[in-house]
């Protein structure tokens, strides 16, 4: 299918159509903050954005779920699980980082070992459509960790921004049923050189780089080096990194009872927290900041990849942005780079 | 049960001190005076046991009004317990009104294990005011 | 003020060689624009890392708790009131730490500039004088720095460090004490629309506790909210749970809060904090004279008591 002409002022007109067959999930404006929520006019989507506070991570995986609720102790059949959502889903106006970072989640949620049903729910029938960054911040570093600006991993349909029109590429076939019909004209050879020179631009104008090659590897000879201490002595082992970061899933499961009845919850969790790998009997395996943070590099940067050929970041920058200490993940890793450089 | 259905009766807990509040109930018990069956009595050693936590947990699990009783300032059989208490209790009770927790939602009181009459008015008092309040919605877990 | 940051090397110099301290904690430049970062310097070649300048709005003092080496701290004035309150609080001894005190003007407040900016990226910020100097991809941008002042700063009656050993730079005026203006307005509104208020603050919290453990008087062994038995909170994001995270939070700082802000600085969601922890803070004044932070030797307000303290809000029957 060709590459189709979406008006800026139509986009408005355009979600509105989508949203008599989606529940459709966009940038909005909250404050300050350019969060995703669902939307149901057109005209709330805040297209022109760097990048939202939070991911959409959200619409896979929940920081907070209702696995069941149950309301007697003794009778099974009085366990109910929550509806499954009516109309399908769409995530209109996504990065490409973060639509990316859906392959990761794919691959801990519904991989070879573990199906999540939960997030096979949502997952299935969602169709993403997301916004190339004509103008990515300098907090980015996606094309160091496999991404780019315009990376179509993850993604429906991805849109271009030209000026006054995006142009839609179509990714798959999802993305051409979404696409088909809706009035919108072929994209001309004229738009098809901006979009090129739009993309070259863009990609020039990355600014960050990590080194990730052979990190993996040498994480593990460095396990033990005093660096870790030195290097982790400012965070705060907050959660901020972590619950901002697309791609991190760790969860808790808890039961909230009360009288006969109750409810088994997911809720985010983050190897940040003290309690995270607290024992019953009072030992704590990762007692300091030191190790909490080191496992957060390792599991991005060599857990991840053994696990699943892949490292767990799609350079994003929002746990560099939002660090309240300003512990920056690419000056942590260049550090260690370095670190591994020098050692024998 | 909701304020619509008539039956709907507050449910108040009250933290009473062993040594003066809950004396002072039983005295009104023994007296055969009477005041509102709204209450359920939860008896601590002084007021200055009261964890804050007590009084937030118990909005949080669904109680409409929540009363903490102590021994009249100077009375404290623990000398000081309650003037503690005080001081905490004013910080609290200002703060959950100032998030907009209805005044009279959590109320404190002093009654001596001589005051029978004083805990059923007490008592009577802190029902009436949350009955007007109707039942509790902030801060309740649903 | 340059000044100010080689006068903070120098001390911090002189400290380290005569081996007076083990460490210096202050502040290095940070890895973007509008920020300086804690750093921690135990070698006296690596003094020049120290800076000093408006971004430094981490509360450092934070980093005392803890430790056992002889420690130079630079403060400000909100620092030097939360290390006045872990020393009373006993988590730290008055000969452990040496203040470099700073004298200090305010901090600006990033996100109100990033806000203010949209989908301009800022690039690079400098202080020039009383101006911020903002750069981008073919703009630049003067500010008055006064006009983005956090609003803790704002409000500051302590700008001096309270306690120091040593001063870098000239003291500053300070302004004649807080009106908590914008809390007698915000209790001028209904009860249900200050509910309304701060269930909608609350709503946007994700439990990352950042504002905890920002905050330098946060250093409980374990916190309420990873208490299981009795587990006071659920762990979830209902309203209900984060308001009486938020609330039992600020209640825990209650005669102890000092309003430096780190808390509300550190929240990735904009929450406003300060109009819970200011409520105490203003109460704790009006009801028991007591300024947290300011002297040594004055009790904490919940530490005591007088018999005649207030008690209108005893019920009478």
């Amino acid at each position: 299918m060709k590459p189709k002409i979406l008006k800026k002022r139509d986009s408005a007109r355009f979600l509105d159509k989508l949203l008599r067959e989606y529940e459709v999930f966009a940038p909005v404006k909250r404050e300050d903050l350019v969060v995703f929520g669902r939307i149901h006019s057109g005209k709330e989507a805040f297209l022109d954005y760097m990048n939202s506070k939070m991911p959409p991570k959200e619409m896979l995986f929940p920081q907070l779920e209702i696995l069941f609720t149950y309301t007697s102790i003794d009778d099974p059949s009085k366990i109910e699980t929550p509806p499954s959502a009516g109309k399908p889903r769409l995530l209109f106006g996504t990065r490409p980082c973060d639509a990316r970072n859906s392959l990761l989640l794919d691959k801990v949620f519904d991989g070879e070992q573990y199906k999540d049903t939960y997030y096979r729910d949502r997952r299935a029938p969602l169709v993403v459509v997301g916004i190339g960054c004509i103008q990515p911040c300098p907090t980015c570093f996606c094309t160091s960790v496999g991404g780019g600006p315009f990376s179509r991993e993850g993604l429906d349909i991805l849109l271009i921004d030209i000026g006054d029109d995006y142009v839609a590429q179509v990714v798959s076939d999802r993305g051409k049923k979404l696409l088909e019909r809706r009035g919108l004209e072929d994209a001309g050879a004229d738009k098809l050189s901006l979009v090129k020179k739009v993309i070259r631009d863009a990609e020039a104008s990355m600014t960050s780089e990590v080194k990730i090659d052979g990190l993996a590897e040498k994480l593990a000879e460095i396990y033990d080096d005093p660096i870790w201490g030195l290097l982790t002595e400012k965070c705060l082992n907050c959660g901020v990194c972590t619950y901002l970061c697309p791609t991190c899933h760790c969860f808790d499961i808890v039961d909230e009872a009360r009288d006969s009845g109750g409810k088994r919850i997911r809720i985010w969790d983050t190897c940040q927290f003290p309690l995270f790998t607290l024992q019953a009997s009072g030992a704590n395996p990762r007692p300091t900041n030191k190790e909490r943070l080191r496992q957060r590099f390792m599991h991005k940067f060599k857990y991840f990849l053994d696990n699943y050929g892949q490292i767990g970041c799609v350079g994003c920058g929002r746990c560099v942005r939002e660090c309240p200490v300003n512990v920056d993940i690419r000056q942590v890793l260049t550090v260690l780079s370095n670190r591994l450089e020098v050692a024998p | 049960m909701g304020p619509e259905s008539n039956h709907w009766e507050p449910k108040i807990i009250a933290f009473l001190c062993n040594w003066c509040s809950y004396a002072g109930a039983d005295l009104a018990g023994v007296s055969r005076i009477q005041y509102p069956s709204n209450l359920r009595v939860i008896r601590v050693p002084c007021s200055g046991r009261i964890n804050p936590f007590f009084i937030v947990a118990s909005l949080q699990h669904g109680v409409d009004g929540v009363l903490v009783s102590g021994c009249h300032p100077g009375d404290c059989h623990y000398l000081s317990g309650n003037y503690s208490a005080r001081r905490k209790f004013a910080l609290l009770k200002s703060l959950l009104e100032f998030v907009g927790i209805e005044e009279g939602r959590v109320q404190f009181g002093w009654v001596s294990a001589a005051e029978g009459g004083r805990f059923a008015e007490v008592i009577a008092r802190v029902t009436e005011t949350v009955r007007t309040l109707g039942p509790a919605e902030k801060l309740v877990k649903r | 003020m340059p000044d100010r940051s080689e006068r903070i090397r120098e001390a911090a110099r002189t400290l380290l060689r005569k081996n007076e301290v083990e460490l210096v904690i202050g502040f290095e430049g940070g890895t973007l624009p509008l920020h300086s970062t804690p750093c921690f310097i135990r070698k006296e070649g690596e003094v020049d890392r120290l800076v000093w300048n408006s971004f430094c709005d981490n509360n450092v003092s934070k980093y005392l708790v803890k430790r056992q080496e002889r420690i130079a701290l630079v403060t400000k004035g909100c620092d030097s009131r939360t290390v006045v309150e872990l020393i009373k609080e006993k988590q730290l001894s008055r000969e452990q730490v040496i203040i470099i005190g700073v004298p200090c003007q305010g901090l600006i407040d990033r996100r109100r500039i990033e806000g203010k900016r949209e989908a301009r990226e800022i690039l690079g910020a400098e202080e020039k004088d009383n101006q911020v100097v903002l750069k981008g991809a073919g703009w630049t941008d003067v500010l008055d720095r006064d006009k983005y002042l956090h609003s803790s700063c704002q409000a500051c009656t302590h700008r001096n460090p309270v306690i120091y050993d040593i001063l870098v730079g000239e003291g500053v005026e300070e302004d004649t004490g807080d009106s908590f203006s914008d809390i007698a307005e915000f209790g001028t509104k209904s009860p249900q629309e200050r509910w309304n208020y701060f269930s909608h603050e609350v709503d946007k919290c994700i439990r990352c506790y950042a504002c905890r453990n920002a905050c330098p008087l946060c250093y409980c062994g374990e916190c309420f909210v990873d208490r299981t038995r009795p587990q006071w909170i659920g762990k979830t994001t209902e309203i209900s749970d984060t308001m009486i995270f938020h609330l039992m939070r600020a209640f825990h700082m209650a005669g102890r809060c000092v309003d430096c802000g780190a808390c509300e600085r550190a929240c990735p969601m904009g929450i406003d904090f300060r109009k819970l922890t200011r409520k105490l803070v203003h109460d704790v004044k009006e009801l028991y004279g007591y300024e947290s932070g300011t002297s040594l030797d004055e009790v904490a307000p919940l530490a005591t008591f007088q018999p005649d303290d207030p008690e209108e809000f005893i019920l009478s029957p």
